[in-house]
């Protein structure tokens, strides 16, 4: 497996910032294209209010001018007195939506003649600080020969009024010029057209400052949008301001924007949103990364080998240990279909039929013991676990098996096992031969003591020179040595007695299958195959079950050794009871070579044996105990080959 | 120590009892109870002979045995095996062992064998002594008087002596004259028979 590499590659870092980058030069252009349409938008309102303002300053002069046109065409009217076609030109001059309020002709030194409405000296001399009309405006209107406008001035407190005066050529008449009053208020606030005033706010400012008249008494919200122009005529620092009310909302634009602030906001928050879940996506890898790492150290790191393999047996993964233990590499395990390389030829047969049972689904939870061999040849002991694979679907997809090598546990359990099953089956045995050789030694010292001492009294007498006292000595030093001997023969004796069988009605089958249970792993070990032909129903013998089953496991083990070096397929032992007349019998068959005649003359005789380990007792023990339970071991040839032993016993 | 037969037996009454036998017929004898003890008190002067127990606890008389060997004792030494132990001393006697009885044993048979015994170790020490006696006398003769022996016993004559030793003829026979009375003998046939025993 190869290294991970690191989370980023240094070159991938200006890649990962470049989204961010993007989208704040996104945002910005955004910003930026909202100001310039806003400032787009303030421009085109101002040009608006402008082109409005200049619209309005000329409907106003325009409206002047007419009006002036008509009070300098009343003049030669009125110098013949009021008719009727003067009068009702002045009252269409005095109409409300002209702003005149009055229209007064005078003459040449500028004494009014007359005036409609007529005037009241209270009014002349309550409403106006000035001369009115303006002497001075009058004499100017006369000697320039057109109109001119006089200052404006308060009127009752609340209005302004001014004047426009208007020179009559005549040298005959008596009216000189005709003087028209306007009022501030109706001239601004009747002559202007209804969407004007709804969309702005008119007001005319004096020269000092102070607004002396407005279209609306309400304030507009700012002076943002407002624009200021000369109001001339009438002139005299009169100064007309218009303040566009508000903004006009322009709402596609205004939902267009909206929209895309919207979208903006949206897009930066799922940026965000994706990069917090990239953070976790990644704080998750790196968890699952490390994670990997550490199952790998803990696979790497394990003495028990893994393999996982499919549903078909294939090989799909093997663990570092498991490699040390068969000796292959994982090359050469992974992909391979059984039979695979490790399995021991020699136990092929338990070996697939581990392996079918593992893969039809039924692996022992207690794990199987199997014998296979390593690349080198070398025996090799496993110990095998099955666990079924589930993949992330909760499907089954194979089988994850651990092994450990329990080769060097077995033998020595194996050894262990046959030094103790020796040390069972042969102490009755070996202490038969073991006392013998002890009791030859423990007799030999007092018998040769006794004739050591009987040979030299015996010198001693000869010779003649033995006083009675030293005789007497010997003598008893003689008997001494004498009871030892007698003492070593007592014990022999009780040692006997002790092993006197200890009879019980017994069933012979049942310590033929004790036996039996007790040499299986033997017989399972040398390849042996056992063919019980048991008759039930036996009557029960009176024997001891020990002694028997020692006779049992003596025959059966001689039949074994007897087929070392017969064929496996053939090495079988035939078992089988029987009853004839009043004796109970017990047969062991085997297929060996059969027994030489020379060797079969001392079969029975105590150490004579044909084994290098052997010790020379097992038969003449066997044939011991037959007759202490007044039976008889015998044996015959087995006409295919091989021999019979036949222990018979009397019911 | 006088010569006597040492009896190694861990079994009291069979070191008794043959003390007694030996005694009866006039063979001293010491008693020990285990090779140890006389491995302890054992010096290379010992005279007579061993008789040694095969199997003892503790150390065994195989073990024994080859430490004896080791520390260069010549004592003819006798086994007493019991049943079993016939080959170990058989192997025993071929490691130069002087023999061995099986018990129970024929108190007579072992009475003659040590008696032999006695007798071998006996005659080595005789001849022991007289081959000492030989390298004392030669160790009485100066440099040159060994010298001019070596040139006598290769049968050389007087006047090839004088000639090789760049010596006169009368300073030869001085010298032979000289050799002759520290050794003992009256002619050369006699001096050669004496040096080659010492050599043996």
């Amino acid at each position: 497996m190869e290294k991970p590499g690191p989370i980023t590659a240094p070159s991938a870092a200006w890649q990962l910032r470049l989204p961010y980058a993007a989208l704040a030069l996104f945002l910005l252009s955004l910003a930026a294209l909202i100001w310039l349409t806003r400032v787009h938008d303030g421009e085109t309102q101002y040009n608006t209010l402008i082109s409005d303002v200049l619209w309005m300053e000329q409907n106003v002069q325009f409206h002047l001018d007419r009006n002036a046109a008509q009070l300098a065409e009343l003049g030669p009217i009125l110098q013949d007195g009021m008719s009727a076609q003067a009068e009702a030109k002045l009252r269409h001059l005095l109409r409300a939506e002209s702003g005149l309020v009055r229209v007064i002709w005078l003459d040449r030194s500028g004494q009014p003649i007359a005036a409609m409405p007529p005037l009241t000296d209270d009014h002349l001399i309550g409403e106006s600080r000035g001369a009115v009309p303006s002497r001075s405006t009058f004499r100017l209107a006369l000697s320039v020969g057109r109109t001119v406008y006089a200052p404006a001035y308060e009127v009752a407190g609340t209005e302004h009024h001014f004047e426009a005066h208007v020179p009559i050529p005549s040298d005959t008449g008596a009216i000189a010029g005709m003087v028209g009053v306007y009022s501030l208020d109706n001239l601004i606030i009747r002559e202007l057209p209804w969407w004007f005033s709804e969309r702005y706010r008119v007001s005319v400012i004096d020269a000092s400052g102070r607004e002396i008249a407005a279209k609306s008494k309400v304030a507009p919200l700012s002076d943002a949008l407002s624009y200021s122009i000369a109001f001339d005529p009438p002139g005299h620092g009169l100064v007309l301001r218009i303040t566009a009310y508000k903004d006009e909302i322009r709402w596609i634009p205004a939902l267009l924007i909206a929209s895309i602030l919207l979208l903006g906001g949206i897009i930066v928050w799922s940026i965000w949103q994706l990069r917090l879940q990239l953070g976790r996506r990644q704080a998750a890898e790196q968890a699952l990364r490390g994670e990997i790492l550490f199952r790998k150290a803990m696979e790497d790191s394990l003495m028990t080998g893994l393999r996982a393999r499919d549903l078909d047996g294939r090989i799909t993964y093997v663990n570092p240990a498991f490699c040390r233990i068969t000796g292959f590499t994982a090359d050469e395990l992974i992909d391979r279909m059984p039979p695979m390389p490790y399995w021991d030829p020699e136990h092929i047969d338990r070996t697939v039929e581990v392996h079918d049972l593992i893969l039809s689904g039924n692996p022992p939870a207690e794990g199987v013991e199997l014998q296979l061999r390593r690349k080198d040849g070398q025996r090799l002991d496993a110990m095998i676990f099955e666990a079924p694979l589930i993949d992330a679907e909760g499907r089954h997809t194979g089988w994850m098996g651990s092994m450990m090598d329990v080769t060097e546990q077995r033998r020595a359990r194996e050894l262990a096992r046959q030094q103790d099953e020796r040390l069972q089956a042969t102490s009755r045995l070996i202490t038969m031969g073991e006392m013998a050789s002890t009791l030859a030694h423990e007799l030999n010292q007092p018998l040769t003591a006794i004739s050591s001492y009987s040979s030299g009294s015996l010198n001693r007498l000869e010779d003649g020179d033995i006083d009675k006292q030293e005789l007497v000595e010997i003598h008893r030093k003689i008997a001494r040595q004498a009871q030892r001997a007698g003492e070593i023969i007592r014990r022999v004796h009780d040692f006997v007695r002790r092993s006197e069988p200890k009879r019980a009605p017994l069933d012979l089958n049942a310590v033929i299958l004790e036996a039996l249970a007790l040499l299986e792993p033997d017989v399972r070990k040398r390849g042996m195959r056992v063919v019980k032909e048991l008759t039930s129903g036996l009557p029960t013998v009176c024997a001891d079950p020990l002694m028997i089953e020692q006779v049992v496991v003596n025959l059966l083990r001689n039949a074994m050794d007897a087929m070392v070096d017969t064929p496996r397929a053939q090495r079988r032992v035939t078992l089988a009871t029987a009853q004839e007349n009043d004796v109970v019998t017990v047969r062991v068959a085997d297929e060996g070579a059969g027994i030489p005649d020379e060797t079969a003359r001392k079969l029975f005789e105590p150490f004579f044996t044909t084994k290098p380990e052997g010790m020379g007792m097992g038969l003449n023990i066997c044939r011991t105990i037959a007759e202490l339970h007044h039976g008889r071991l015998s044996y015959e040839r087995r006409p295919a080959g091989g021999t019979v032993f036949v222990l018979s016993l009397p019911v | 120590m006088n010569p006597c037969a040492h009896i190694i037996d861990d079994d009291e009454a069979i070191r008794d009892a043959l003390e007694w036998l030996f005694k009866s017929r006039k063979l001293p004898s010491t008693t020990w109870d285990s090779a140890e003890a006389f491995l302890a008190e054992w010096t290379p002067e010992w005279r007579g002979c061993i008789v040694l127990d095969i199997r003892m606890h503790g150390m065994s008389g195989l073990e024994c045995f080859d430490t004896l060997t080791a520390r260069g004792c010549k004592l003819p030494l006798i086994f007493i095996t019991g049943h079993g132990d016939v080959p170990m001393a058989v192997s025993a006697l071929k490691k130069g062992a002087f023999d061995f009885v099986e018990k129970p044993f024929d108190d007579t048979e072992l009475v003659a064998i040590v008696t032999r015994a006695l007798e071998l170790d006996n005659e080595r020490r005789r001849s022991e002594d007289v081959r000492e006696d030989i390298r004392r006398r030669l160790a009485l003769l100066t440099a040159r008087e060994q010298e001019v022996m070596q040139h006598i016993v290769e049968g050389k004559y007087n006047k090839v002596i004088a000639d090789t030793l760049n010596i006169s003829m009368r300073t030869v026979e001085a010298h032979r004259s000289k050799i002759f009375e520290k050794m003992g003998v009256r002619s050369a046939v006699e001096l050669v028979q004496l040096v080659r025993d010492a050599e043996t």
